[in-house]
């Protein structure tokens, strides 16, 4: 009697797992990147005044129902083609690719569910890399820019001033190697499996190169790119970097940088707080524009991050859910909302309303809104974007260990563009 | 009254039944999965397509990095196992002598065992830094080093860096394996230890192909794949590099060299009970 009454209690139990009210309740399952120690507090905790983006949003839109996940980078990808393999994609997506998903027909077009004021907030040139074809398929949640960080405090006692060129790059390393005798990196340089693709567009931006050319057809092995991938290893050859650029992320570099053993690196607007949380003082240092190559127009490199929805074609109410999708969209974006958001990580934001807010809290923000306006983007409306990453990490990694330059993007570009 | 032994007949079945249950669903069922996916076509966002007459396995073998690979995990398996199971049957034999402390020998030599490997191999990582590693401190602080030297040169060297926390990592377990034959039996000693050896031996190619914690947290295979083995390789282009066929192809592979081992550690376990 009592192994039945057990029995019956664990049936009930996993019916009670598997129901789910329907009525006129929609649910949204949405997947959100985790950008740092915030933002799980922010979305489901308390870390939103008190109170979190889950709970507000649903007292403010009655018959939304959010299933809202934060999912770490490292999980992410793996989680959301499972997902997809399983036929279950989530609703809602933030992430940083899109034309994979795109270009097998699994998304909607943000002009199904975004109501048309909020699409007009967004920065243009934003929206621009998230079409192909004339059709949007997402839009930013957020940016980041990248700019050169300099340790004032060496280079002012080895007597030389920040370099603009590539020229004026190597003659400040020398002098650093040549002062410290070794004991300080002049420069450092990230080409590992993490961040390679970074490096890449640090120097082709930087010569009148890139991943594409004007027609926007991927043109990997140009002279320029040839002669910039060159230089950066050149660099490496000559002992102006750190030693390992194949296994030291930018992570490492930032370690060094804090401890005063890194002259100068480059890395995101983020740098001022990653560099206060992990407890590195009394290192002095200003940000600069990256050095280009003498002649050729200077590129920042600019990081954006997306959201996206999926198609569900089995739900009976279409409407009803593009509609469910554009209120999540709205309450993301709301001023009151979105700024908390974009600098609790300390993100650039990618809509103009909140512009004026965020400049009021953090003055420093107009400088790296201005460098975000000359940003470029990684090609990422590319549907190869991914072998091109892969692709560019792997020849510079060729390229440290003794491989030709010219030969490997050759190789690359053949079996890119072939 | 015939009841006893249909219950009899049945019985073991029933107790059996959960771990069969278990095996299907978390084992038998992935492997299914694997082989029908290495076999088909896979979207790099994940859509499961038909049938593609094995163009998987054909990408496997197109891609140049793949021979370096296999030629890594060869080296990785032989050095890996053959230097821990030398040292581990030193060791066993060391423990197994009396001598004063010998308990808290014991327990010393368990830790790197019994330490999460990921927790290891990020120590290590720490230990060889050139920036601020442990051993270029401790050989400064000792006057036996006048400057710090970079103890990853190249990649040859990481890679034997990567061996050398194999192999401290594995040494345990020979060790204890042996140790437990060892004490199982106290006549035909040595004959014990070597039954012993071989079973362990081919359970440990098993866990050293499949090693995956030490090679991923030190070198993530850079540069170019030059320090992965098969089982890093698969999974960098499973999920870093959006190539999930070629990685499913993979996997069928290492399943098919894996049971080769299988097979002999079978055959060898066996020979052993009838012993």
């Amino acid at each position: 009697m009592k192994k039945l009454a057990a029995l019956l209690l664990a049936l009930a139990l996993m019916l009670g797992c598997c129901a789910f009210a329907e009525g006129d309740e929609i649910t949204l399952d949405v997947i959100i990147c985790q950008y740092g120690p915030n933002t799980n507090d922010w979305f489901l905790g308390s870390g939103m005044d008190g109170t979190n983006f889950v709970d507000k949003f649903e007292a403010e839109n009655p018959g939304i129902k959010l299933n809202l996940q934060v999912v770490s980078w490292n999980d992410v990808y793996t989680e959301v083609s499972t997902r997809i393999s399983n036929n279950n994609a989530p609703d809602i997506l933030n992430i940083d690719v899109f034309a994979n998903y795109a270009a097998e027909g699994l998304l909607l077009p943000v002009s199904d569910y975004c109501p048309d004021e909020l699409f007009q907030d967004f920065f243009p040139s934003f929206i621009e890399q998230s079409v192909v074809d004339g059709v949007c398929w997402a839009v930013p949640d957020l940016a980041s820019a990248r700019a050169l960080y300099v340790n004032t405090d060496i280079l002012d006692e080895v007597g030389v001033e920040i370099p603009t060129t590539w020229a004026e790059l190597e003659d400040v390393c020398q002098a650093i190697v040549d002062f410290y005798d070794g004991e300080v990196y002049p420069w450092g340089i990230d080409m590992t499996t993490d961040e390679g693709q970074a490096a890449f567009s640090y120097y082709v931006w930087n010569n009148d190169g890139g991943f594409v050319d004007a027609e926007g057809q991927v043109a990997l092995n140009s002279d320029k790119n040839v002669e910039a991938i060159e230089y950066a290893i050149g660099l490496v050859n000559k002992g102006y970097t750190n030693p390992n650029p194949a296994t030291q992320t930018r992570y490492d570099l930032q370690d060094m940088f804090g401890a005063g053993k890194l002259a100068m690196v480059i890395a995101p607007n983020q740098l001022p707080d990653y560099l206060a949380q992990k407890g590195y003082e009394g290192i002095n240092y200003t940000t600069a524009a990256l050095p280009v190559n003498e002649g050729a127009t200077p590129g920042a490199t600019g990081v954006m991050d997306r959201i996206m929805a999926f198609r569900d074609d089995e739900y009976p109410d279409q409407a009803a859910r593009n509609e469910a999708i554009g209120k999540f969209l709205t309450f993301f974006y709301a001023p009151e909302n979105y700024v908390g958001w974009v600098s609790m990580e300390g993100f650039l934001p990618a809509v103009n309303s909140s512009v004026a807010a965020l400049v009021e809290a953090n003055p420093s923000f107009e400088a790296w809104l201005k460098v975000l306006d000359s940003c470029k983007f990684y090609p990422t409306a590319l549907d190869n974007w991914d072998a091109i990453k892969q692709g560019v990490i792997d020849v510079e990694q060729q390229a440290l260990t003794g491989g030709d330059v010219k030969t490997l993007l050759d190789e690359l570009q053949a079996k890119i563009a072939g | 009254m015939n009841t006893i032994p249909v219950r009899r007949k049945w019985e073991p079945y029933l107790w059996l039944l959960p771990s069969v249950v278990l095996m299907a669903v978390f084992v038998v069922f992935p492997i299914i999965i694997v082989f029908k996916q290495s076999l088909s076509e896979i979207s790099k966002a994940g859509v499961v397509g038909g049938w593609n007459n094995f163009e998987n396995f054909r990408a496997v073998f197109r891609d140049p990095a793949f021979g370096t690979v296999m030629l890594n995990t060869l080296v990785w398996v032989v050095a890996v196992v053959g230097l821990s199971t030398l040292l581990g049957f030193i060791t066993a034999m060391s423990l197994n002598a009396s001598f004063r402390g010998r308990k808290l020998a014991r327990s010393i030599v368990v830790f790197p065992w019994a330490t999460s490997l990921v927790i290891q191999a990020s120590i290590w990582n720490y230990i060889i830094k050139f920036e601020y590693g442990n051993l270029n401190n401790v050989l400064l602080n000792l006057g036996v080093l006048r400057s710090a030297v970079n103890w990853r040169v190249s990649y040859q060297i990481e890679f034997a860096w990567e061996c050398g926390v194999g192999i401290f990592v594995t040494i345990p377990f020979v060790a204890f394996t042996v140790l437990a034959g060892l004490q199982s039996i106290d006549n035909a000693y040595y004959e014990a230890a070597t039954v012993e050896l071989t079973v362990c031996t081919v359970l440990n190619i098993i866990y050293v192909f499949n090693s995956f914690p030490i090679i991923y947290t030190i070198t993530k295979g850079a540069p170019a794949n030059k320090t992965d083995t098969m089982v890093t390789f698969l999974y960098m282009r499973a999920f870093y590099d959006n190539q999930k066929g070629p990685a499913t192809a993979m996997s069928v592979i290492g399943f098919a060299i894996l049971c080769v081992a299988a097979g002999l550690y079978m055959v060898t376990a066996m020979r052993k009970e009838e012993a």
